[in-house]
């Protein structure tokens, strides 16, 4: 489900990593997360490629995790845990930036990557948070990145509340740089903002976003493992269990009617 | 008075405010060694009044600052690192100097200038004031004013503004934390007097205890990275990429 593109002609210097599974608003598991940090990993170092951008196929940009699969084998949910650590650890690490294209809805591990993101774009109406609390999974994975992105205050706030905001707080809070009015304009706004990346010195940027990392500290991927693991900590105990399995019973209920 | 004609930076004192001004109109007040070796003598005189609480800092002329005065020390080696280098301790010193520092910011304040209003306790602008970071866009690396940027407005919103490159408005340099007050250009005077009359009201012990914490909160670690910041900026500024930028446009 994850493809590549680039826009050799009319950007050059830009390319995108695509979440493509828009009946499950692309909805990610392991071998998907797995991808998308190779994906990432391989463009990042293609010298020619100077920004990316990420972003999903269809309505939503992403759901978050695959829970039917994770209710029917409990043991993926920490699978996809460990790879979505990795994947927002390789996001912060590749050399060019990445303009996260977030139309419709960022939730949960969605949410993640957009905030371990260089630059956000959505639109007004999206939405985004971390709903996890609400069975029984703890969203600590994202704190690191998201505390860098919003500070500690908000990112306390949006990791302990499971309610979503919408793309125009989302501004407010500065969880996104930008939010446009309609879904439609999100992708092609990401790909300006990443033809303006493109067009700048790349040794400068690079030089610039390596600095900032290094600023921020660079124990990052040590606390990205940190959180991780107090993600995990809760994977599989009864509580998580039966409120996955009642949340995903109330959904699929509420499809019936 | 001071002859400013020949002085690159001026200091009055008036009561418990100290007005330090920048002083090269005609270079849109552009750093060059001359004006922060001054600027960062003026800082040490102010920092050892004890009766001053304030230290206002403003550009003479229509703009505030228009950054590092690189083309009159390209050619030298080694003199952008001086340059840089001078740059990161004066910010080290406005930050730890006892008195609150407030940065009238008209006209711009572009690149290292607007460093020094990063580092400002508090700064005022007017709504179409350009202020920013363009840095990258010449193909030099913002890496002085990355850390207190990165302290001041929060790493996300840092990460943003530096790598975008490019200027801002006073009003968007106000919504994203850059500044703490924006108002209409002809209501800074009024607005500037009346804060700086009320931190000249405020206790001077509780003022310089409050901002002394928060330097210490900030730790060394700031200091090292600005230090540390200078030698990176002035390593990519040695880079071709940079070479070819800035010979185009000061060719």
């Amino acid at each position: 489900m994850i493809r590549t593109e680039r826009y050799d002609s009319q950007m050059p210097g830009v390319g995108a990593v695509v979440l493509d599974r828009p009946e499950r608003r692309n909805a990610l598991d392991e071998f998907a997360l797995r991808d998308l940090s190779l994906e990432l990993g391989a463009m990042g170092a293609d010298d020619s490629i100077r920004a990316i951008v990420l972003r999903g196929e269809g309505y939503a940009f992403c759901a978050g995790f695959d829970l039917p699969a994770c209710l029917e084998e409990p043991a993926r949910l920490g699978k996809m845990l460990e790879a979505l650590a990795e994947t927002c650890a390789t996001i912060r690490r590749l050399r060019v930036p990445v303009v996260c294209a977030a139309q419709g809805a960022a939730i949960a591990g969605g949410c993640a990557l957009a905030a371990s993101c260089d630059l956000v774009i959505t639109d007004r109406a999206a939405k985004l948070g971390y709903p996890v609390v609400t069975i029984g999974v703890s969203p600590a994975i994202s704190a690191p990145m998201l505390s860098l992105a919003i500070g500690d205050g908000r990112a306390r706030e949006r990791l302990l509340d499971p309610a979503l905001i919408t793309g125009g707080r989302a501004q407010e809070i500065h969880l996104s740089a930008l939010c446009v009015d309609l879904p439609e304009d999100v992708t092609p706004r990401a790909q300006l903002e990443a033809k303006r990346f493109a067009s700048k010195p790349p040794h400068a940027i690079a030089r610039t976003k390596a600095w900032l990392n290094e600023i921020e500290g660079t124990d990052l991927d040590d606390e990205i493992i940190k959180a991780r693991d107090a993600s995990l900590a809760l994977v599989g105990n009864e509580e998580q269990r039966q409120l996955l399995a009642s949340v995903l019973g109330n959904r699929s209920k509420k499809r019936q009617r | 008075m001071t002859d400013t004609t020949t002085h690159p930076a001026t200091l009055e004192i008036e009561g418990r405010i100290a007005t330090l001004t920048l002083n090269r109109p005609e270079k849109r007040n552009a750093l060059s060694r001359e004006l922060i070796s001054a600027l960062r003598e003026h800082v040490e005189t102010v920092r050892h009044k004890e009766g001053v609480s304030v230290l206002l800092l403003r550009g003479a002329g229509r703009s505030f600052c228009a950054g590092m005065d690189l083309k009159a020390v390209l050619k030298e080696p080694g003199a952008p690192l001086e340059l840089l280098s001078g740059i990161a301790e004066l910010t080290i010193e406005m930050r730890t100097m006892p008195q609150v520092v407030v940065a009238d910011v008209r006209g711009a304040a572009i690149g290292g200038g607007c460093g020094l209003v990063g580092v400002a306790d508090l700064a005022i602008t007017h709504p179409d004031a350009k202020l920013g970071y363009p840095e990258v866009d010449l193909g030099v690396c913002p890496a002085v004013v990355a850390p207190w940027l990165v302290q001041s407005v929060g790493a996300g919103v840092a990460r943003r503004i530096l790598l975008q490159g490019g200027t801002l408005s006073g009003q968007r340099a106000y919504e994203l934390g850059l500044v703490s007050h924006c108002v209409p250009v002809e209501e800074i005077d009024r607005v500037l007097k009346s804060l700086t009359d009320r931190l000249a009201r405020a206790g001077i012990r509780a003022l310089a205890a409050t901002k002394g914490l928060l330097g210490d909160l900030e730790a060394e670690r700031i200091h090292a990275a600005v230090r540390e910041g200078a030698k990176i900026s002035a390593d990519v500024i040695a880079s071709p990429e940079a070479q070819e930028r800035l010979a185009k446009l000061y060719g």
